[in-house]
């Protein structure tokens, strides 16, 4: 299949070689051409603009940070669909945002998908992305292919926006039992107790989770490189406390959550690994 | 003078009538006709885009719902800036972020136009009773021009600092309120529910160092359950929200004012939106209270 690509971070490069291994001829953009150099060194052709990729491929994959990146990109790609393109974008954005793009393209016939994903750059790297995504069921088929190269988990949420809401819903979930485990550590820290030790026997029990386990074990380590930037944490955690506002919903735990995060930024650890919520807890100890 | 108003709705309507009433000319545009019918028969002129009010003012106040509407009067396509008039003062009253109020601010600056933000308290009947506290931020000798007009609307009007210094004083506003109304609130169902009289509560409190007006006033009227606004918990909500994402911006740690956003979500969410902020006591006797 044709397939543009456009947005080469930790998650899109790993995505795009991906699609490139599994036979798919790619067209790519990128607003500095250098991000592209490893892909044109396999054959894959660079695109001048994001229209131009629009023109040339069947579907569009988007992987860039903000509502505002993925709707200028979008204006420009609907210029250079025809009838029948897809633009699948992988990005987290605000589910309204997510909407409004969807029928932008709608009046042109060009589809769009929301289609955020969970597993980070490790879950990038293996194609074992949970995929969930948002738009008309009718699309399964042709998206099937594509997803498949991507990850192992792919789960059709519901009408365009469903997938960001699912992104936001598992946000909150996860960055709330990072906090948890953050506050687990410093509690068994405190009393003078091994965390690793704790943590361990934890994980067999009703407490255990995949955070406590990755995120625990960082923590149980004092390993804070990323894994996943805080930082990205941080900008959701915007997007769904606003959704929240929007909404009328309480979210009382993601709230001190959020301030957590935001005393981790003003710590200027907003590149390190969310697992820093645990120095957060140590400042002036 | 003459002054141009723009944003005519609970809190403008008596604002600019008080300006009209002291003698200035006003300049009017308004997005829906019927927002001007009770400037008929006073000293007001309408105008059919902002560049026309800003083409006639010395001085144009605006009073609309928050950034996005602030930005197309001032700077969308006929706004207050097309007119190309140099040496205007827009003094902007709603309440919008920091952030949103510099940003406006500095691109008026670049084409010659003053910007004053000028947020207020005191709700609808401070409006009304010519008794609001208003906080601005901007160039001294811009705040120095428009005082006149702040002294016919307001009781206060203090200069806080540079552009924006008026709207992080606002937001602090908001979360004193905010906070407070919700602390009261819980004071109050804390005592009730330990089958203690409220009313008993907030008169011991009143002589002690939990005294404040909103315990004082907010509380007298949760005890009268008069939950007419006053203060919409919509606006108060959206007030937070402008709180929070200012926090966010920062990079602050808000934990009082992020609960208490939560509870004005919820207060939102269940239909309490255009009651007072003091129905936060009502969310909270619905929710101590078995369905």
């Amino acid at each position: 299949m044709e397939i543009g690509f456009i947005g080469f971070g930790t998650m899109g490069r790993p995505m795009a070689e991906h699609l490139l291994r599994a036979g798919h001829r790619l067209h790519v953009w990128s607003r500095r051409a250098a991000s592209t150099d490893f892909l044109v060194e396999q054959g894959v052709v660079r695109c001048d603009t994001p229209t131009e990729v629009a023109r040339v491929a069947d579907i569009v994959c988007t992987n860039v940070t903000g509502s505002a990146d993925v709707e200028a990109l979008a204006a420009e790609l609907a210029d250079g669909f025809a009838p029948g393109g897809i633009h699948i974008d992988f990005s987290t954005i605000a589910p309204s945002a997510a909407r409004r793009i969807a029928a932008a393209y709608a009046a042109r016939g060009v589809d769009f998908v929301d289609a955020p994903v969970s597993g980070g750059g490790v879950g990038a790297q293996n194609a074992t992305l949970a995929i969930m995504w948002g738009g008309k069921s009718a699309l399964t088929t042709r998206l099937a292919p594509i997803f498949a190269c991507l990850g192992k988990t792919v789960v059709h949420v519901g009408e365009s926006g469903a997938g960001q809401v699912a992104k936001a819903c598992n946000q909150m979930v996860m960055v709330a039992a990072i906090e948890a485990a953050a506050e687990a550590a410093r509690l068994a820290n405190a009393a003078g107790v091994d965390f690793a030790k704790v943590r361990e026997a934890m994980l067999s029990g009703s407490a255990g989770s995949k955070v406590l386990e990755v995120f625990g074990g960082r923590m149980a380590t004092c390993d804070f490189a990323a894994g996943v930037e805080a930082r990205l944490h941080h900008k959701d955690f915007a997007l769904l406390m606003n959704e929240a506002v929007g909404l009328g919903v309480p979210l009382p735990v993601s709230s001190a959550v959020w301030q957590q995060l935001n005393a981790l930024m003003a710590q200027d650890w907003g590149r390190q690994d969310t697992a820093s919520l645990l120095r957060v807890l140590e400042i002036g100890r | 003078m003459n002054v141009g108003f723009i944003g005519l709705g609970l809190m403008g309507r008596p604002m600019a009538l008080h300006l009209e009433k002291a003698g200035h000319t006003l300049h009017l545009w308004a997005r829906r006709p019927e927002s001007l019918a009770p400037f008929k028969d006073v000293n007001a002129k309408t105008h059919a885009t902002p560049a026309e009010v800003a083409k006639h003012a010395d001085v144009v106040v605006t009073m609309v719902a928050d950034a996005p509407d602030v930005e197309a009067v001032c700077l969308g396509e006929n706004g207050l800036a097309s007119s190309g008039k140099k040496g205007l003062i827009i003094v902007d009253m709603s309440t919008i972020a920091p952030d949103a109020a510099r940003r406006i601010g500095d691109r008026l600056e670049a084409l010659g136009i003053d910007f004053v933000d000028a947020p207020v308290s005191g709700g609808e009947v401070g409006a009304i009773n010519a008794a609001l506290t208003i906080m601005a931020g901007g160039k001294a000798e811009a705040f120095e021009t428009v005082k006149p007009l702040f002294e016919k609307m307001g009781k206060s009007a203090t200069l806080i600092g540079d552009r924006g210094a008026g709207q992080v004083a606002k937001a602090c506003n908001q979360i004193l309120t905010g906070v407070g109304v919700l602390a009261v609130a819980e004071a109050f169902n804390f005592a009730a529910k330990s089958g203690v009289d409220p009313a008993k509560v907030r008169e011991a409190l009143l002589g002690g160092f939990a005294y404040s007006k909103i315990l004082e006033n907010h509380g007298q009227r949760m005890l009268d359950r008069n939950f007419k606004p006053g203060f919409k918990a919509w606006m108060h909500q959206k007030d937070l929200r402008i709180v929070m994402e200012e926090a966010h911006r920062l990079g602050l740690m808000l934990p009082s004012s992020a609960a208490t956003a939560q509870v004005f979500n919820a207060m939102v969410g269940s239909g309490l939106g255009e009651n007072d902020s003091i129905a936060a006591l009502k969310l909270l006797e619905k929710m101590s209270t078995p369905e």
